[in-house]
């Protein structure tokens, strides 16, 4: 063995000098997104395939945390000019990103670059909530939205062929599972409750969130759900809690898990959980459309999940790279892909239609749920979606006065109240910070 | 380079060739304080002096100084995450910050989590320790297995202890609920409280414990010898002889422990609780962390670093003053 080794030296040392040469064309371009797991390692192939597919650009992609952990590290590189040119964040984080200063508009920067871009192809909840002032401000990527997923073994069992329309039926059923000893746990609650039952249940039941068309016609916006039906969903949800109705998975659980692994009936999640429930559902698992009230017509759901910004202060090479990568992601290839992997819904039209011409939907119904949902009837001002100034710090505030409910400490008013008064406290600063922007 | 160059010269004994100037003019001022009987070693040309604190004084200017100016100025500001327009509003932050109930309860809730913690953890501590002096066979097994859980990283065993205690899946929460106990962490706040202090006596109980070990090996046997002559039992020897000859290691460690408390249960917390359920288990170093590195509210966060900032210092003085002059070894 000793004798090859200097061969095999010689042939690592000429692999090594060989590599740099080809790295040193491409103009290297930084990605950071925030999912992970089975949707990370997509992120990943997508990666790969661009790179692959040209020899001029080669992005590289970090897993920063999730969607809050990589919006504090693209602060925290911003101000010391480390930023990524291209950044996964929620919708969450959308007035935090369009009102930073640090952004470049895609559409600007594609027609700079000369891509032409055709922005009336994005589905229309998608570009409803992206397109500010006719300028989309990031490229809609993996779109979102809650849906109901739930144990179709344990309905049949319990004589019900799936969840009922409205919450007082489901009300009903989830009693019945649990009464019949069919499940000790009839719903998991997930991490990101607050969007799925709270925000999407005042959306697609007409009740407005906030003043000015939930934000979106100006800052001096102001929280009203305390005045609205939301009260008593969070009432509801308090009951069914106490009732042992409602479980919290806990630290160290994760509640699709619970889900997947039938020892919870229902859980109401993102349609991206499709990439983790068709790897590990061992069961007749299905979803449906979220229930909504008695005796009204159900609104669109709104738009949740991430886009793609481009963060400004990068040099032109890595902004030829940047838009590239943005023209060969919202290509109808692959975005028909990517949302048949993921279950993200496939965020233009075209990549829509292609995957219904294909069949796909016949093969896999659950998949449509998420786009028809959110398509459905006409968008008021009440289920556009939600653009409040720091919405992430106002959530953080609902999820804490959400839990001081089921620790019996308030009433859901009382939390509500609180979670208002402390939400709008944050609203003013916001407009404080931002004022004539 | 520096660093390097002078570490040689410490283990190597012989100074090396650019550091002999140096290294003599060291030895030659210690010559000249032996010859006029001064106390402080002085040197000809405060360069020198200034040459051996640079290493440490840089480490403190960017790991202390210029963090905590960055915590000042932010504390009077209000800004966005980016910093591209920043209002100065002077104590605002703070005026905020002490109306709010949130931080009221979280200042209190610090204490208590924190004296409740050192109280367990040093009581625990003295116990094993006084135990591991009486035991005679067995004893390097005995002192392995109550230090290893210091070698295992808060987050990992904050981990370990929200699984253990899940009340969904948790073997140790399936006992509990065997016995009867309602526990769930998710939704009382007080079992989560008591999962915190729990893993935060596990984590610190073995640094404890090898200090007043080795603090109990000092006591002079021949101490020991005459109060056992004198008829005096093992705990009563304890108390009377031991316990007050390792008093300084037993204040130090009260120290140590309030500041472990206070700062260091951040990792435990995260992997835990985050901070719930409804705020329960959310100490002033993780309201820190949430509201300025979660939700970007930097100048309440850069705030409450302040008030932190205060508390540290407090600590220090406190150590420093009180309890290095009051305890001493003949009490």
């Amino acid at each position: 063995m000793k004798r090859f080794a200097p061969l095999s030296l010689g042939v690592a040392l000429a692999a090594l000098t060989a590599l740099p040469a080809s790295a040193q064309d491409r103009v290297q371009i930084e990605w950071w997104y925030a999912v992970n797991g089975r949707l990370g390692d997509l992120a990943q192939e997508i990666i790969t395939r661009f790179n692959a597919s040209q020899d001029q650009y080669e992005v590289v992609g970090t897993y920063k945390g999730n969607y809050e952990e990589s919006m504090a590290a693209m602060v925290a590189a911003y101000r010391v000019g480390q930023q990524p040119t291209i950044l996964m964040a929620a919708e969450r984080g959308f007035m935090t990103m369009l009102n930073s200063g640090a952004v470049v508009p895609v559409n600007q920067l594609m027609a700079a670059q000369g891509y032409d871009v055709d922005w009336d192809d994005f589905i229309a909840p998608v570009a409803g909530f992206y397109v500010v002032d006719g300028e989309p401000a990031a490229l809609p990527f993996n779109s979102s939205t809650p849906i109901l997923w739930y144990n179709a073994d344990q309905f049949r069992a319990a004589g019900f062929d799936g969840p009922a329309d409205t919450w007082q039926e489901l009300e009903q059923q989830l009693y019945t599972l649990k009464a019949q000893g069919i499940s000790e746990c009839p719903m998991v609650l997930n991490g990101d409750f607050q969007w799925g039952m709270l925000e999407n249940y005042s959306a697609i039941n007409d009740m407005p969130w906030g003043t000015k068309a939930n934000g979106f016609d100006g800052l001096d916006t102001e929280f009203v759900y305390n005045t609205t039906g939301v009260v008593d969903q969070a009432t509801r949800m308090g009951k069914w809690m106490e009732d042992g109705v409602l479980h919290l998975a806990g630290e160290g659980m994760n509640p699709q898990q619970m889900y997947i692994a039938e020892t919870c009936a229902t859980l109401i999640a993102s349609t991206a959980g499709h990439a983790g429930v068709e790897q590990g559902a061992q069961f007749d698992w299905s979803a449906t459309y979220l229930p909504h009230e008695a005796g009204i017509t159900p609104k669109n759901s709104t738009i949740g999940g991430g886009a793609l910004w481009v963060v400004n202060g990068k040099s032109d090479a890595e902004y030829a790279g940047a838009a590239a990568f943005l023209n060969f992601v919202s290509s109808p290839e692959l975005q028909s892909w990517w949302s048949g992997e993921t279950g993200y819904v496939p965020v233009t039209n075209t990549a829509y239609e292609t995957m219904r011409d294909a069949g796909y939907f016949e093969a896999h119904p659950t998949r449509e749920i998420a786009i028809l949902q959110l398509s459905r009837g006409t968008p008021s001002d009440n289920s556009r979606g939600f653009r409040f100034g720091n919405h992430n710090q106002a959530t953080a505030i609902l999820v804490e006065e959400m839990q001081a409910i089921w620790t019996g400490q308030k009433t859901a008013q009382q939390a509500l109240d609180s979670a208002v008064a402390r939400g709008n406290d944050i609203l003013r600063q916001y407009e404080r910070i931002h004022a004539g922007r | 380079m520096l660093a390097a160059k002078s570490g040689s010269t410490i283990t190597g004994g012989a100074p090396s060739r650019p550091f002999s100037a140096l290294w003599a003019r060291i030895m030659r001022a210690q010559q000249n304080a032996a010859v006029n009987g001064l106390k402080t070693t002085h040197f000809r040309k405060p360069g020198v002096a200034f040459w051996l604190l640079a290493p440490q004084a840089l480490i403190l200017l960017f790991f202390f100084y210029i963090p905590a100016y960055k915590a000042l100025s932010l504390a009077f500001v209000e800004t966005d995450p980016f910093g591209l327009s920043v209002i100065f509003v002077g104590f605002d932050n703070f005026t905020r910050l002490f109306a709010s109930p949130a931080y009221r309860a979280s200042a209190v809730l610090s204490l208590v989590f924190t004296l409740v913690q050192s109280v367990l953890t040093l009581g625990l501590a003295t116990a094993l320790a006084f135990a591991t002096d009486r035991v005679v066979r067995g004893q390097a097994f005995f002192k392995g297995v109550i230090l290893l859980p210091y070698a295992i990283a808060p987050v990992a065993s904050g981990t370990i202890f929200a699984f253990m205690f899940n009340p969904n899946v948790g073997p140790m929460a399936h006992m509990l609920h065997a016995m009867g106990l309602p526990w769930n962490p998710a939704m009382r706040p007080l079992d989560a409280q008591v999962l915190v202090v729990m893993a935060a006596v596990w984590n610190h109980l073995c640094y404890d414990y090898i200090f007043l070990v080795a603090a109990l090996l000092s006591v002079p046997r021949s101490l020991m010898e005459a109060a056992a002559l004198d008829g005096a039992g093992a705990v009563k020897r304890f108390f009377t002889v031991s316990l007050p000859i390792i008093m300084p290691t037993f204040f130090f460690l009260m120290i140590m422990n309030l500041i472990y408390g206070l700062f260091d249960t951040f990792g435990l917390i995260e992997t835990m609780t985050r901070g719930g359920p409804a705020a329960a288990t959310n100490t002033l170093v993780y309201k820190v962390y949430q509201d300025g590195f979660v939700q970007l509210d930097l100048g309440s966060s850069a705030a409450q670093s302040v008030v932190l900032m205060g508390i540290a210092m407090a600590f220090t003085i406190l150590q420093f003053r009180a309890v290095e002059r009051r305890v001493n070894y003949t009490g």
